[in-house]
Protein backbone atom coordinates (compact mmCIF):
# COMPACT_ATOMS: atom_id res chain seq x y z
CA UNK A 1 0.00 0.00 0.00
CA UNK A 2 1.05 3.25 -0.67
CA UNK A 3 -0.60 6.78 -0.11
CA UNK A 4 -0.34 10.63 -0.80
CA UNK A 5 -1.73 13.58 0.93
CA UNK A 6 -2.81 16.64 -0.55
CA UNK A 7 -4.55 19.92 0.87
CA UNK A 8 -6.94 22.47 -0.38
CA UNK A 9 -7.82 24.79 1.86
CA UNK A 10 -9.04 23.25 5.27
CA UNK A 11 -9.47 19.89 3.06
CA UNK A 12 -7.28 17.32 3.37
CA UNK A 13 -7.19 14.27 1.39
CA UNK A 14 -5.61 11.35 1.83
CA UNK A 15 -5.18 8.97 -1.45
CA UNK A 16 -4.67 5.12 -0.79
CA UNK A 17 -3.02 3.07 -3.00
CA UNK A 18 -2.94 -1.10 -3.38
CA UNK A 19 -3.98 -3.09 -1.17
CA UNK A 20 -5.29 -3.08 2.84
CA UNK A 21 -4.89 -5.62 5.11
CA UNK A 22 -3.34 -6.37 8.85
CA UNK A 23 -0.32 -5.94 7.61
CA UNK A 24 -0.72 -2.08 6.55
CA UNK A 25 -2.99 -1.01 9.23
CA UNK A 26 -0.25 0.76 11.32
CA UNK A 27 0.57 2.62 8.11
CA UNK A 28 -2.67 3.46 6.70
CA UNK A 29 -3.50 4.70 10.70
CA UNK A 30 0.18 6.85 10.60
CA UNK A 31 -1.30 8.82 7.43
CA UNK A 32 -5.03 9.45 8.08
CA UNK A 33 -4.80 10.08 11.88
CA UNK A 34 -2.23 12.98 12.37
CA UNK A 35 -4.00 14.72 9.15
CA UNK A 36 -7.58 14.49 11.47
CA UNK A 37 -5.68 15.44 14.94
CA UNK A 38 -5.04 18.72 13.09
CA UNK A 39 -8.75 19.40 12.71
CA UNK A 40 -8.40 19.37 9.34
CA UNK A 41 -11.71 17.68 7.17
CA UNK A 42 -10.15 14.82 6.09
CA UNK A 43 -11.18 13.01 2.14
CA UNK A 44 -9.87 9.47 2.04
CA UNK A 45 -10.01 8.82 -1.91
CA UNK A 46 -10.56 4.73 -2.12
CA UNK A 47 -10.83 4.73 -5.92
CA UNK A 48 -6.95 2.90 -6.49
CA UNK A 49 -7.46 0.69 -3.40
CA UNK A 50 -7.81 -2.64 -4.98
CA UNK A 51 -8.91 -5.00 -1.58
CA UNK A 52 -9.73 -4.10 1.95
CA UNK A 53 -10.21 -6.47 4.53
CA UNK A 54 -11.27 -6.21 8.31
CA UNK A 55 -8.42 -4.27 9.06
CA UNK A 56 -8.75 -1.98 6.54
CA UNK A 57 -12.64 -1.52 7.85
CA UNK A 58 -11.23 -0.74 10.95
CA UNK A 59 -9.15 1.57 10.08
CA UNK A 60 -12.05 3.36 8.68
CA UNK A 61 -14.38 2.98 11.99
CA UNK A 62 -11.34 4.41 13.98
CA UNK A 63 -10.75 7.17 11.13
CA UNK A 64 -14.47 8.46 11.15
CA UNK A 65 -15.03 8.21 15.05
CA UNK A 66 -11.59 10.09 15.43
CA UNK A 67 -12.73 12.84 13.53
CA UNK A 68 -16.54 12.75 15.77
CA UNK A 69 -14.04 13.12 18.67
CA UNK A 70 -11.94 16.44 17.11
CA UNK A 71 -14.93 17.87 16.20
CA UNK A 72 -14.44 17.26 12.05
CA UNK A 73 -15.44 14.59 9.62
CA UNK A 74 -13.91 12.09 7.58
CA UNK A 75 -15.40 11.75 3.93
CA UNK A 76 -14.84 8.24 1.62
CA UNK A 77 -14.45 9.57 -1.90
CA UNK A 78 -14.57 7.44 -4.67
CA UNK A 79 -14.88 4.36 -3.09
CA UNK A 80 -13.93 0.85 -5.62
CA UNK A 81 -16.38 -1.39 -6.20
CA UNK A 82 -14.60 -4.15 -4.41
CA UNK A 83 -14.17 -2.15 -1.23
CA UNK A 84 -17.94 -0.78 -1.18
CA UNK A 85 -18.77 -4.29 -1.38
CA UNK A 86 -16.88 -5.16 2.02
CA UNK A 87 -18.52 -1.95 3.92
CA UNK A 88 -21.68 -2.65 2.93
CA UNK A 89 -20.97 -6.56 3.67
CA UNK A 90 -20.24 -4.28 7.76
CA UNK A 91 -22.89 -2.66 7.05
CA UNK A 92 -20.99 0.93 7.71
CA UNK A 93 -22.63 2.62 4.23
CA UNK A 94 -24.84 4.57 6.07
CA UNK A 95 -22.23 4.98 9.07
CA UNK A 96 -19.31 6.13 7.79
CA UNK A 97 -19.35 9.32 5.04
CA UNK A 98 -19.56 7.56 1.94
CA UNK A 99 -19.62 10.28 -1.58
CA UNK B 1 -13.94 -29.94 -12.23
CA UNK B 2 -12.34 -30.91 -9.36
CA UNK B 3 -9.33 -30.20 -7.29
CA UNK B 4 -6.87 -29.96 -4.36
CA UNK B 5 -4.24 -27.54 -4.00
CA UNK B 6 -2.64 -26.96 -0.74
CA UNK B 7 0.56 -24.23 0.34
CA UNK B 8 2.06 -23.34 3.83
CA UNK B 9 3.15 -20.15 4.45
CA UNK B 10 5.12 -18.26 7.34
CA UNK B 11 2.34 -16.99 9.96
CA UNK B 12 3.21 -13.31 10.21
CA UNK B 13 1.26 -10.71 8.74
CA UNK B 14 3.68 -9.81 5.71
CA UNK B 15 2.38 -13.58 4.17
CA UNK B 16 -1.46 -12.38 4.65
CA UNK B 17 -1.04 -10.93 0.64
CA UNK B 18 0.79 -14.13 -0.35
CA UNK B 19 -2.32 -16.00 0.76
CA UNK B 20 -4.25 -13.96 -0.96
CA UNK B 21 -2.09 -14.72 -4.43
CA UNK B 22 -2.33 -18.63 -3.78
CA UNK B 23 -5.93 -18.42 -3.11
CA UNK B 24 -6.39 -16.05 -6.25
CA UNK B 25 -4.45 -19.12 -8.60
CA UNK B 26 -6.24 -21.49 -7.54
CA UNK B 27 -9.50 -20.01 -7.95
CA UNK B 28 -8.59 -18.79 -11.49
CA UNK B 29 -8.17 -22.68 -12.67
CA UNK B 30 -11.84 -22.95 -11.47
CA UNK B 31 -13.42 -19.75 -13.53
CA UNK B 32 -15.28 -18.53 -10.76
CA UNK B 33 -17.47 -15.46 -11.35
CA UNK B 34 -15.07 -12.50 -10.16
CA UNK B 35 -17.67 -11.52 -7.26
CA UNK B 36 -17.54 -14.54 -5.77
CA UNK B 37 -13.51 -15.50 -6.27
CA UNK B 38 -12.98 -12.46 -4.56
CA UNK B 39 -15.61 -13.08 -1.65
CA UNK B 40 -13.91 -16.59 -1.25
CA UNK B 41 -10.08 -14.79 -1.48
CA UNK B 42 -11.57 -12.28 1.66
CA UNK B 43 -13.00 -15.08 3.50
CA UNK B 44 -9.76 -16.70 3.48
CA UNK B 45 -7.37 -13.73 4.21
CA UNK B 46 -9.91 -13.70 7.51
CA UNK B 47 -8.80 -16.71 8.96
CA UNK B 48 -5.53 -16.79 8.02
CA UNK B 49 -5.29 -13.36 9.64
CA UNK B 50 -6.86 -14.74 12.70
CA UNK B 51 -3.91 -17.38 12.75
CA UNK B 52 -1.78 -14.75 12.65
CA UNK B 53 -3.90 -12.18 15.31
CA UNK B 54 -5.42 -14.59 17.32
CA UNK B 55 -3.16 -17.87 17.48
CA UNK B 56 -0.59 -16.35 17.62
CA UNK B 57 -1.26 -13.30 20.01
CA UNK B 58 1.56 -11.78 22.48
CA UNK B 59 4.20 -14.07 20.03
CA UNK B 60 6.64 -11.56 18.54
CA UNK B 61 8.05 -13.30 15.48
CA UNK B 62 7.53 -17.24 15.20
CA UNK B 63 9.11 -19.44 12.57
CA UNK B 64 6.07 -21.79 12.87
CA UNK B 65 4.36 -22.22 9.48
CA UNK B 66 0.44 -22.53 8.44
CA UNK B 67 -0.75 -24.43 5.84
CA UNK B 68 -3.86 -23.50 3.82
CA UNK B 69 -5.67 -26.35 1.54
CA UNK B 70 -8.36 -25.80 -1.19
CA UNK B 71 -10.38 -28.63 -2.27
CA UNK B 72 -12.96 -29.03 -4.82
CA UNK B 73 -15.41 -32.07 -4.81
CA UNK B 74 -18.46 -32.01 -7.03
CA UNK B 75 -19.26 -28.64 -6.43
CA UNK B 76 -18.04 -29.11 -2.54
CA UNK B 77 -15.43 -26.52 -1.85
CA UNK B 78 -13.72 -27.21 1.15
CA UNK B 79 -11.01 -24.74 2.47
CA UNK B 80 -8.47 -26.38 5.52
CA UNK B 81 -5.95 -23.97 7.82
CA UNK B 82 -3.78 -26.02 9.80
CA UNK B 83 -1.76 -24.11 12.26
CA UNK B 84 -0.20 -24.98 15.87
CA UNK B 85 -0.97 -21.88 17.17
CA UNK B 86 -2.99 -21.41 20.29
CA UNK B 87 -5.61 -24.34 20.50
CA UNK B 88 -9.07 -22.37 19.86
CA UNK B 89 -11.88 -23.06 22.02
CA UNK B 90 -14.68 -22.82 19.16
CA UNK B 91 -17.38 -21.68 21.38
CA UNK B 92 -15.27 -18.39 22.46
CA UNK B 93 -15.76 -17.28 19.03
CA UNK B 94 -18.13 -14.58 18.51
CA UNK B 95 -17.82 -11.35 15.59
CA UNK B 96 -18.79 -8.44 17.47
CA UNK B 97 -22.52 -6.95 17.27
CA UNK B 98 -22.68 -4.89 13.64
CA UNK B 99 -24.61 -2.05 15.90
CA UNK B 100 -21.68 -1.83 18.58
CA UNK B 101 -19.37 -0.01 15.49
CA UNK B 102 -15.86 0.06 16.63
CA UNK B 103 -12.99 -1.28 15.30
CA UNK B 104 -12.33 -4.94 15.00
CA UNK B 105 -14.47 -7.93 15.26
CA UNK B 106 -15.62 -7.94 11.76
CA UNK B 107 -13.37 -10.48 10.25
CA UNK B 108 -15.46 -13.68 11.84
CA UNK B 109 -18.47 -12.33 10.80
CA UNK B 110 -17.47 -12.06 6.99
CA UNK B 111 -16.23 -15.25 7.31
CA UNK B 112 -19.71 -16.35 8.29
CA UNK B 113 -21.64 -13.88 5.58
CA UNK B 114 -19.55 -15.82 2.73
CA UNK B 115 -19.32 -19.16 3.80
CA UNK B 116 -21.75 -21.91 4.20
CA UNK B 117 -20.22 -23.52 7.75
CA UNK B 118 -16.99 -23.48 9.58
CA UNK B 119 -15.73 -26.06 11.85
CA UNK B 120 -12.71 -26.71 14.37
CA UNK B 121 -12.06 -30.62 13.64
CA UNK B 122 -9.91 -32.14 15.98
CA UNK B 123 -8.70 -34.87 13.58
CA UNK B 124 -4.81 -33.66 12.97
CA UNK B 125 -2.37 -34.77 15.33
CA UNK B 126 0.40 -32.77 14.06
CA UNK B 127 -1.26 -29.36 14.15
CA UNK B 128 -3.28 -28.01 17.04
CA UNK B 129 -6.20 -26.53 15.18
CA UNK B 130 -7.77 -27.03 11.73
CA UNK B 131 -10.30 -24.84 10.73
CA UNK B 132 -12.61 -26.27 7.78
CA UNK B 133 -14.47 -23.49 5.37
CA UNK B 134 -16.95 -25.02 3.18
CA UNK B 135 -19.71 -23.69 0.91
CA UNK B 136 -20.80 -25.21 -2.25
CA UNK B 137 -20.58 -23.25 -5.45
Amino acid sequence: MSYKITEEGNISTVFLNGEIDMDVTETAKEAILPVIDSGKEVHLNLKDVSYMDSSGISVLIESHQRALEKGTKVVIKEVSKSVLKVIMMAKLEQILNLE
Amino acid sequence: MNLNESKDFLVHTSSLKEVRVFSREVFEKLNLDEDLKEELVLAIAEAAQNIVKHGYKGVEETSDRMEIKISLKDSNLEIGFFDKGKPVIPENIQHRKLDDIKPGGLGTFFIKQIMDDAVFKKDEQQWVNHLVLSKKI
